[in-house]
């Protein structure tokens, strides 16, 4: 089974730092399976929407096909929108940072943010589930805000839909991070890990 | 940690293309490496600088590709091993040289990497090189992956040092800035047997003047070709499956390959087409295509980019298979000329000449509906940039002039003076076109286009008669070490009366922060000259030369405005080091800059700015400031006219 994910944000937030995790995590699970991280970043050095796909299976190419995301993992709300409303399966997750990034066009009043029940709600439609986490928060709490897309990841593999086991994404998290913030991310993690469980524990997230 | 294309040999790791570009170097022996930061191919040159002390190469961010190409020119001549990499646009610059250096061929080994832009994300055009390579007549590859990406560049060393001629590697956005799993060769030692034979196998074998001459050195360089269309014919790059009694063939090159066999899986057309996988495309392996085009009724030619393959195979067709009808993006066309592939793109126009159903797209109708609830996010330049502070200064002092006036940007992170608010709506009417936009920054530049071209532009505006308004030119730093002095020449020979903005940031920043000669710094981050700008301006004439502190607001108007009033060509430097940089050096705490929301009065002049640390409520008509990315560059408070941002303690 081929595994098909997008890690959406805003430039400057670990998104594409968290794709290599997961690619490099899906390496070291398989070793003869193919592995793809497809980016667009550049013009905006920083606070641009950064998209990032990672495909992981009989794969060749660096782009999820439209409507083939299993899982799409938001660092920003309405970054998570943009994408899941193009590439989030019927049978797909997406799993949302709930702390909005407000873009300029916003800030200026051009135009009004939609609002995170908004945003969840058109996922709900489009995919099998939406989780939301406070992963600003959970950052803070493992000791630094740069955590966040860490805390994002440790979510991620809640939802089961990676194909490794988590000693994969901690020898991965190891080999991309220096050693000195290596305990940090790894605590992140493990509180992103358990806020998905709770999110998704007796409530039914699961649309019927 | 460790640098991610220096692995262990025989490992299988993740790397991006440009980094499986610098691997597949270091494994043939790199001995030198030269190039001009250009999006999407930077990370090449980036990841050798950071092997480099691990390795025994030399390495350097030249001013421009042109010199870049010479540099690992001059290095094959004398037996090295050499790279060069550009952007698409780049090898516009290098051409002179490109089109001119295959005629004596080279030495060592030496390879030139382009990394296209299908789909612009990075780019002003969406140009096709490898007609640069078909135009020049060396070999020409291009990677299907990273692990292609990796081993075709070891191989072009040896494909170019058998051939004696640059070999062309075009790669594309998707390829150079997507990752793959690669895995790692042994690292090569450079063999620094260099040496100079000015009649290498051939007399006067690298002036092009000497005799025989440059015609006879283009009958050499043809000589060449059927050597290697062998080559093309029997290169591992190239495969193809064909299948007996299939009525279509499809033939993709590159990266396309990855989409085609997405493809062929996702309509379950396996072992029911036949299929050649181009990696090693010109001279085109004319056996192979032959095989391909006598066994099918139809092909359809993929390509990202434009119809390059496919003109040459139609050439080629209509000589060995006439009756075989081909389908791509000229005549019977099923995919488009511009914009990039992807699977969905490719499994169409499959699924169209094959004859199967297309796969429905789920949820078609609910995406179109959800497409409406999704903001833009315009790209903006950082909070405290200031590239901000100087299009702030450059606007107030056009006010005080009457006239359509006309700003010709160029190309850095301050190009984004043109890019607009992407949720404004447009309007094209003449009525639009004589305003003079004072919204924000991001409506500054009416002419962009390519690196140093703004002050030409400038110069034949004024030079034509244009007066209706001031005529002015922006460019960076980096620019203008690699575009803009042959122009600013031009201007002060010419007594051009043009306003030239020379944005001094100290850095090369939209690429990624490389070093350039107004860095003080080379590419390995040891001390180099630190360029006077301001020097070098009136050592090539001109008179009128200011340098001001970008941040100081009103010292930055008047030094615009006097500029704008001189008669003739008039320089100003606004200096302002990037706030990135800055922050990277001095870690700070929140910003101590607050809007005191009794004085603010909702007038808006700060949002102006653009800055992305302002924020502004339209339900209470107050700004306020993001203390996270906040600079404290104080900008902001000097253009209140309430005076209630407030900075103690700042500046």
């Amino acid at each position: 089974m081929d595994t098909n994910l997008i890690v959406a944000g805003v430039g400057g937030q670990g998104s594409i730092l968290v794709s290599h995790v997961i690619a490099e995590a899906a390496i070291r699970a398989d070793n003869d399976a193919n592995v793809r991280v497809g980016e667009t970043f550049g013009a905006a050095m920083r606070g641009g929407a950064v998209a990032s796909h990672v495909r992981v299976g009989k794969v060749y190419g660096p782009l999820v096909g439209r409507g083939q995301a299993d899982l799409i993992l938001a660092m920003e709300p309405l970054e998570g929108l943009r994408v899941g409303v193009e590439y989030l399966a019927p049978g797909g997750i997406a799993i949302l940072n709930t702390e909005p990034v407000q873009p300029v066009d916003a800030k200026i009043g051009a135009v009004n943010y939609p609002s995170l029940p908004e945003i969840v709600d058109s996922l709900a439609a489009l995919g099998k589930a939406v989780v939301t986490i406070d992963a600003g928060k959970l950052a803070l709490e493992a000791g630094s805000d740069k955590t966040l897309s860490v805390v994002m990841l440790g979510a991620a593999f809640a939802s089961k839909v990676l194909p490794f086991a988590e000693e994969d994404v901690r020898e991965a998290l190891k080999e991309r991070l220096p050693a000195k913030i290596l305990d940090i991310n790894l605590k992140a993690f493990a509180l992103g890990k358990q806020a998905y469980l709770a999110a998704t524990s007796g409530v039914a997230q699961t649309k019927s | 940690m460790s640098t991610p294309i220096m692995q262990q040999a025989g490992r299988k790791v993740l790397l991006m293309g440009n980094e499986a570009i610098a691997r597949g170097a270091i494994e043939a022996g790199l001995e030198l490496m030269a190039a001009y930061p250009g999006t999407p191919s930077s990370e090449i040159c980036e990841a050798l600088i950071g092997a480099a002390k691990e390795n025994n190469y030399y390495v350097e961010w030249s001013t421009n590709e042109k010199v870049a190409f010479e540099v690992a020119t001059g290095a094959s001549l004398v037996g090295a091993r050499s790279l060069v990499a550009m952007k698409n646009a780049g090898l516009n610059v290098a051409m002179d040289t490109f089109m001119t250096i295959p005629y004596g061929g080279t030495k060592g080994g030496m390879v030139v990497v382009v990394a296209d832009d299908p789909d612009a994300h990075y780019s002003s055009n969406e140009q096709d090189t490898r007609f640069a390579a078909v135009y020049a007549e060396i070999p020409c590859l291009e990677p299907m992956d990273q692990q292609e990406a990796k081993d075709m560049t070891k191989a072009a060393f040896e494909i170019s040092e058998a051939l004696e001629l640059p070999v062309f590697i075009r790669s594309v956005s998707r390829i150079s800035h997507a990752s793959g799993d690669v895995k790692l060769g042994a690292a090569a030692d450079p063999r620094h047997g260099l040496g100079f034979n000015k009649h290498y196998k051939l007399p006067y074998r690298w002036n092009v003047y000497g005799p025989p001459g440059a015609l006879h050195k283009h009958q050499w360089l043809h000589e060449q070709l059927p050597k290697a269309a062998a080559m093309a014919n029997s290169s591992r790059f190239n495969t193809l499956d064909l299948v007996p009694g299939a009525k279509t063939g499809i033939l993709c090159t590159g990266l396309a390959a990855a989409y085609g066999k997405e493809a062929v899986d996702r309509l379950q057309l396996d072992g029911k087409v036949s299929f050649l996988k181009l990696g090693f495309l010109f001279p085109l392996p004319e056996e192979m295509i032959r095989k391909l085009l006598q066994s099918v009724e139809e092909v359809l030619i993929v390509e990202e980019g434009d119809p390059v393959v496919e003109g040459l195979v139609r050439s080629l067709a209509k000589e060995i298979a006439p009756g075989v009808k081909i389908y791509g993006k000229s005549y019977n066309p099923l995919l488009k000329p511009y914009g990039e592939l992807n699977t969905d793109i490719v499994a169409n126009a499959l699924a169209e000449l094959a004859g199967v159903a297309r796969p429905a797209e789920r949820n078609a109708a609910l995406r179109e509906n959800l497409r409406g609830k999704v903001i833009p996010r315009s790209s903006t330049l950082c909070a405290g940039c200031s590239h901000l502070a100087s299009y702030s200064a450059l606007k107030e002092a056009l006010r005080r002039f009457k006239g359509n006036h006309i700003v010709n940007g160029d190309i850095g992170c301050y190009e984004q003076g043109g890019y607009g608010i992407f949720s404004a709506a447009s309007t094209a009417n003449a009525e639009d076109a004589k305003k003079y936009p004072i919204n924000s920054p991001y409506e500054t530049l009416d002419t962009i286009y390519v690196m140093g071209s703004g002050i030409g532009l400038a110069q034949g505006q004024r030079q034509a008669g244009y007066e209706e308004g001031k005529v002015v030119a922006v460019a960076g730093d980096s620019t203008f070490f690699h575009a803009t002095l042959p122009a600013i020449v031009n201007a002060a020979y010419n007594r051009a009366d043009i306003t030239l903005l020379i944005f001094d940031n100290h850095w090369t920043c939209m690429t990624g922060h490389q070093p350039n000669p107004n860095t003080g710094k080379t590419s390995l981050a040891e001390d180099g000259t630190r360029f006077d700008i301001a020097a070098a301006v009136r050592a090539l004439g001109v008179e009128f030369v200011t340098t001001v502190d970008a941040y100081n607001r009103s010292e930055a108007v008047e030094s615009i405005a006097a500029a704008l009033s001189f008669a003739g060509p008039a320089v100003v430097i606004l200096q302002g080091e990037c706030q990135l940089q800055i922050q990277r050096r001095t870690k700070k705490g929140p910003a101590r800059t607050s809007v005191d929301r009794d004085s603010c009065n909702g007038c808006m002049t700060c949002v102006r700015l653009g800055c992305p640390a302002i924020i502004y409520s339209t339900a209470e008509k107050k700004a306020s400031i993001d203390a996270i990315s906040c600079t404290d560059c104080t900008l902001c408070g000097q253009v209140c006219p309430q005076k209630a941002i407030k900075q103690e303690e700042l500046r």
